[in-house]
């Protein structure tokens, strides 16, 4: 269905970033629809649980927070469409989505990207076995979904959500058979000068850490898993500690890693902006300038998407952004933008030492990559090994578009999203490259596949207007 | 073990699903690939080449891991609310 409704500004992604830069833009009267795959607003941080479910007496900080979002979307009359994925956005711009029952069409004058990010998961032998999950996951489990995984667990990985799960993994009842962590203790306590800056996250962290602490969950620093087999009770993981060797076998139920994350660059990379690599800022990137405009014009990012500062400073950005497309607009004075977006600026640089102190923790070691084995499945759409990655890198492959038309790596349903990050990694490595030589995937739609029912729609066979054969 | 955390929020109904044939109990509204992993039905569908098992990974629509069929439509089930007497195909559906 072409729907064609037309808006000053469509905002996809409703989390803290989409809706701060919607309710911006909705303030000063321009036409706003703000889209999510989800079925409410608040992204994938501050995620709504499922619409069934009846609150009662114990709030969650993040429920608060995602009901304000709500209201606020209502009280400035911002359209919304929820339950809707974007598979295309055009030059001009048309936005292509569907939902449960079909596709859907939209135009827009200015567009805010607010798509956040995805879990950046480095590959591991068997980390394909069903019962691997992502931290992220684990995450939108416990915090969205009220639902703990499974009765015991291993995480794995780095960072700050290593240490968020395990605690709501406590807290809701759980077992934590172990924490892998590729940082060391050092790291952590060298990190606390600069994660003491944001006083709200510094708190949150000490809360999880003494909730581990009392816990006695075994803490295996400097370590990765090596490997993970099913078993008959579960999963079997092979714990290695990089600095020593040593290595230790552990059954688990379920196993969620992750090693931070990576900003999602589909509808950048579908409009041709230019992007540059950034490892502090989660890989490759949008280019923007200071109040986050992108090379295309009348293109804006907001949030995560164009570098990693996390959820506080997520919806400044959103204001950022969408200032950048008012005073563009000519809708607000040169005087009042550059009083509105001093401020903020300020405030930005403080989370940004912040977040490069969070990146610090969520660094790969390169040992992380060189351990990968070689039969290890690096492209999970498509099962393409490590293997056969090299082998078409030995060839000639010398680029990543150049290894996806080699090895079918990122044509598969995610579109390089699950592999992209690890495979340049491995590639770079492997050549004595930098990332950046290697090239992003260039951007293709559709960037989420398109169920053909809904592009059909519903009809009746007898009401199709039939053509004659051509004659013969 | 129920592993459903309900100290901040009511579920709605009981229902039954039906996961290839066999009866699974559920609330109205849950996400389905949750609750297919709490119920131990992990392995969801195979890859395409070395037909492995393949299950949930990510939990927000990026990796299309969690892939089964519902009427005789693949869907990602980290999208999908559970309804009474939904009928879902898990494994080897493209036989």
């Amino acid at each position: 269905m072409i729907n064609n409704r037309k808006y000053d500004v469509i905002v996809i992604g409703a989390g803290p970033s989409g809706v701060s830069s919607a309710i911006n833009c909705a303030k000063k009267g321009l036409k706003v629809l703000i889209v999510d795959l989800n079925s409410n607003s608040g992204g994938q941080i501050y995620r709504a649980p499922p619409k069934t479910y009846k609150s009662i007496s114990k709030k969650l900080e993040e429920s608060e927070i995602q009901k304000k979002f709500s209201n606020e979307i209502k009280k400035f009359k911002i359209e919304t469409a929820f339950n809707h994925t974007v598979w295309q956005v055009s030059p001009g711009f048309k936005v292509n989505a569907f939902n449960e029952t079909s596709t859907i069409q939209w135009q827009t004058k200015s567009l805010i990207i607010a798509t956040g990010t995805y879990e950046k998961i480095i590959p591991f032998e068997g980390w394909t076995t069903p019962g691997v999950i992502g931290l992220a996951a684990c995450t939108v489990m416990l915090k969205a979904h009220h639902f703990i995984p499974s009765k015991k667990i291993v995480l794995a990985g780095n960072g700050p959500l290593l240490m968020l799960v395990a605690y709501y993994i406590i807290q809701f009842g759980g077992k934590i058979d172990a924490i892998v962590d590729t940082s060391s203790k050092i790291d952590w306590i060298r990190s606390t000068l600069s994660l003491i800056t944001n006083p709200k996250n510094f708190k949150d962290g000490i809360k999880w850490i003494f909730k581990i602490f009392f816990n006695r969950v075994p803490i295996y620093s400097t370590s990765s898993i090596e490997k993970a087999v099913e078993v008959d009770r579960g999963i079997k993981v092979t714990i290695k500690n990089f600095m020593t060797g040593k290595t230790k076998n552990i059954v688990s139920e379920t196993v969620a890693i992750g090693h931070g994350l990576i900003p999602s660059t589909d509808i950048t990379r579908l409009l041709r902006a230019e992007h540059i690599y950034n490892e502090q800022k989660g890989g490759w990137i949008a280019k923007v300038d200071r109040f986050l405009r992108s090379s295309v014009k009348g293109v804006y990012l907001a949030g995560d998407g164009a570098g990693i500062s996390g959820a506080l400073a997520a919806s400044d950005k959103g204001l950022l952004a969408s200032s950048a497309l008012l005073y563009d607009e000519k809708i607000i004075s040169e005087k009042e933008f550059n009083q509105y977006t001093h401020k903020i600026l300020k405030k930005l640089d403080k989370f940004e030492v912040f977040a490069i102190a969070i990146s610090k923790l969520n660094s790969i070691p390169k040992n992380l990559i060189e351990n990968i084995d070689n039969d290890t499945v690096l492209c999970r759409c498509e099962d393409v090994t490590k293997k056969e990655i090299l082998k078409a890198v030995d060839q000639g492959a010398k680029d990543i578009n150049q290894i996806k038309s080699w090895t079918r790596l990122g044509m598969g349903p995610c579109q390089g999203r699950t592999c992209q990050y690890a495979t340049s990694k491995v590639v770079a490595e492997y050549l004595n490259y930098e990332i950046k030589d290697l090239g992003y995937l260039t951007g293709r739609s559709p960037i989420r596949p398109v169920p053909l029912d809904r592009v059909l729609g519903d009809f009746d066979y007898e009401k199709i207007t039939k053509v004659e054969a051509a004659p013969l | 073990m129920d592993l459903r955390v309900s100290n901040y929020f009511n579920r709605s109904n009981k229902v039954n699903i039906n996961v290839n044939n066999k009866k699974i109990e559920a609330y109205e509204g849950e996400c389905l690939a949750v609750v297919l992993f709490v119920n131990n039905i992990k392995k969801l569908r195979l890859s395409p080449k070395k037909k492995q098992s393949r299950g949930m990974f990510c939990l927000m629509g990026s990796c299309q891991e969690c892939v089964v069929v519902i009427n005789d439509k693949k869907v990602i089930s980290c999208n999908v609310f559970i309804k009474d007497g939904m009928k879902i195909k898990v494994g080897d559906f493209d036989k």
